[in-house]
C-alpha cells in the first residue's frame, strides 16, 4: 500500500515537472517566434498566407449571421427614410444630368487634345469584388481579410476601394483570400495631395479611427474641410483617388476623417491599376 | 466497468469543449460586427476564455492548446508573431500559480482579478507589438479602449462559458 502511494506521489512530481518544462519551453518558443518574425519575414508571410487561406471559409460562415442582421437593420432604416431619400435622389439626378453633359463635352475635348499631343493613354484598370470575412479591429493591427486571392487575380500591392474611397492596400495575397492593410493601420503611409492647392503630405494611421497628415510644410497648408486625395508619388497608388477630408487642425496637427465608414463595409473592390509600386518586382523578390 | 466506444467518444468530445469554445471565441473576435463606432477596437475574447477555463476547469486546457490558439491568432490577425501566444500563456500560468486564491471566490473577486490580468496582458502586448513592429509604439489610448472593453465584457462571456460548462461538462 505504502509502495503504491509512493509511486503515485512520484508520478505526480514527474507530471508537474513535465508541465513546468512544457510551459518554459513554450515561452521560449514564443520569444523565438518574435525574433523570427522580425528576421525572416518571407517565411512568416508564407505561414500567414497558408493559415489565412485555410481559415477563411470558416470565417466566411461565421461572418454570415452578423452580415444578415446588419442588412436587416439597414433595410428597416432605409424603409423609414424612403420618401425623403427619393426626393433627395430626384434633386441629385437633375444635378448629375447637367454634369453628364459637361463630362461628355469635356471627354470629346480631351480626346481631341490627346490626339493633338499624341499622349500615351493611361493603362486600363481591372477590378475584382470580394466579401469582407474578417475585420482585425484589434488595437494592435488594423487589417481585413477578403475572399479573393491570386486565383481571382489579386496581387500584393493592389489598391482596395469601396464606393466612397480608398480603404487600404493588399499586403498578403493567398490563393483564395487576401489581407488588406487598412489606411488606419499604424504601418500605413500614403503620399497625398491636400486641398485645392494640392499641397503634398504623407497620410499616416495610428490604429484609431482618424488619420494624420505628416510633412505638410507649413501650419497653414491645410484647413478644415480640405479634401485629401492620393498623389501618385512612389507609384503605389494612382493619383486622384479620394481618401478623406481634413476635420481638425490644431497646433500643426492635421486630422483626416476617411470617407469610408468602416462599420458598413461588407464588400470591397480590389483594383489593378497596373502599378509596380515603390520597388521593382525583382528587388522585392530578392 | 468497460466503457463502450460511444461513451469514450462522448467523453473525449466533452474534454475538448474548453479548447473548442476558446478557439471559436478567438475567431468570433475577428468577424465583422457592423456596430457603428466599434469596428476599430475588438475585445480580447480569447483572453477571457483562457482565464475562465484556467480558473474553473484547469484540467481541460493545457499549455499546448493555449499556445496553439495564441499562435493562430497572431498568424490570422497579422500581429507580431508570438505576442498573442505569450500573453495567453502568461495569463494561464498566473491563474494556475494562484490556484489557492481563486478557489471558491465570489464572482466579483474573480472579475476584479481578471481586470488586473487583462491590464497586464494589454500592456505586455502593447510593448511586444511596439518592439517587434516596424512603426514603433502605437498610441496608448487605443490599447486602453481595448482593455476597457475586454474588462467590461468579461461577465457576459463568463456567463455564456459557465452555461456551456454546466450543460456539457457537468459531472455525471
Amino acid at each position: 500500500m505504502r509502495q503504491s502511494t509512493g509511486q503515485i506521489s512520484r508520478l505526480g512530481t514527474l507530471k508537474s515537472l513535465l508541465q513546468r518544462f512544457a510551459f518554459l519551453s513554450l515561452i521560449g518558443i514564443t520569444f523565438g517566434l518574435i525574433l523570427i518574425g522580425k528576421a525572416d519575414t518571407v517565411l512568416v508571410e508564407r505561414a500567414r498566407v497558408a493559415v489565412t487561406d485555410a481559415v477563411t471559409p470558416i470565417l466566411g460562415v461565421m461572418s454570415e449571421p452578423a452580415a444578415m442582421i446588419a442588412n436587416f437593420v439597414n433595410n428597416i432604416r432605409e424603409l423609414a427614410a424612403i420618401r425623403e431619400e427619393n426626393a433627395q435622389l430626384r434633386e441629385e439626378n437633375a444635378r448629375l444630368l447637367q454634369w453628364q453633359s459637361v463630362a461628355q463635352r469635356l471627354e470629346t475635348e480631351n480626346r481631341s487634345m490627346r490626339g493633338l499631343l499624341a499622349a500615351v493613354p493611361e493603362p486600363a484598370s481591372h477590378f475584382v469584388t470580394a466579401r469582407v470575412v474578417a475585420d482585425m479591429g484589434g488595437a494592435f493591427a488594423q487589417s481585413i481579410i477578403i475572399t479573393a486571392g491570386s486565383e481571382a487575380g489579386v496581387k500584393k500591392g493592389q489598391v482596395v476601394m469601396t464606393g466612397d474611397g480608398v480603404i487600404g492596400r493588399v499586403t498578403q495575397a493567398g490563393l483564395y483570400s487576401s489581407r488588406v492593410l487598412l489606411i488606419t493601420d499604424i504601418n500605413s503611409r500614403i503620399p497625398v495631395l491636400v486641398g485645392e492647392a494640392g499641397n503634398r503630405a504623407i497620410l499616416v494611421g495610428d490604429n484609431g479611427l482618424r488619420l494624420r497628415l505628416l510633412y505638410l510644410g507649413s501650419k497653414t497648408a491645410a484647413v478644415q474641410g480640405d479634401k485629401v486625395v492620393t498623389s501618385g508619388d512612389g507609384k503605389a497608388f494612382p493619383p486622384g483617388l479620394p481618401i478623406g477630408q481634413v476635420t481638425r487642425v490644431e497646433d500643426g496637427v492635421f486630422e483626416v476623417e476617411p470617407y469610408v465608414v468602416r462599420d458598413k463595409v461588407q464588400y470591397v473592390r480590389v483594383v489593378d491599376f497596373g502599378l509596380t509600386g515603390l520597388l521593382a518586382e525583382q528587388a522585392v523578390k530578392k | 466497468m468497460q466503457q463502450t466506444f460511444l461513451q469514450r467518444l462522448d467523453g473525449n468530445a466533452r474534454r475538448v469543449v474548453p479548447f473548442g469554445l476558446t478557439l471559436i471565441l478567438m475567431l468570433f473576435a475577428m468577424t465583422p460586427t457592423y456596430i457603428p463606432g466599434l469596428s476599430h477596437v475588438t475585445p480580447m475574447y480569447a483572453l477571457i476564455a483562457v482565464y475562465f477555463w484556467s480558473v474553473y476547469r484547469p484540467d481541460l486546457l493545457g499549455y499546448g492548446a493555449v499556445f496553439g490558439i495564441g499562435l493562430l491568432e497572431d498568424l490570422l490577425a497579422g500581429t507580431a508573431l508570438g505576442s498573442g501566444a505569450l500573453i495567453l500563456l502568461l495569463c494561464q500560468k498566473i491563474v494556475l500559480h494562484q490556484r489557492k486564491f481563486f478557489n471558491a471566490k465570489p464572482f466579483g473577486i474573480t472579475w476584479l482579478a481578471f481586470v488586473l490580468v487583462a491590464f497586464g496582458a494589454s500592456l505586455l502586448r502593447w510593448v511586444c507589438v511596439g518592439v517587434a513592429g516596424a512603426s514603433g509604439f502605437m498610441p496608448f489610448g487605443e490599447m486602453i479602449t481595448s482593455f476597457a472593453m475586454t474588462a467590461a465584457l468579461f461577465p457576459v462571456i463568463a456567463w455564456l462559458l459557465a452555461k456551456a460548462q454546466m450543460k456539457l461538462l457537468a459531472q455525471p
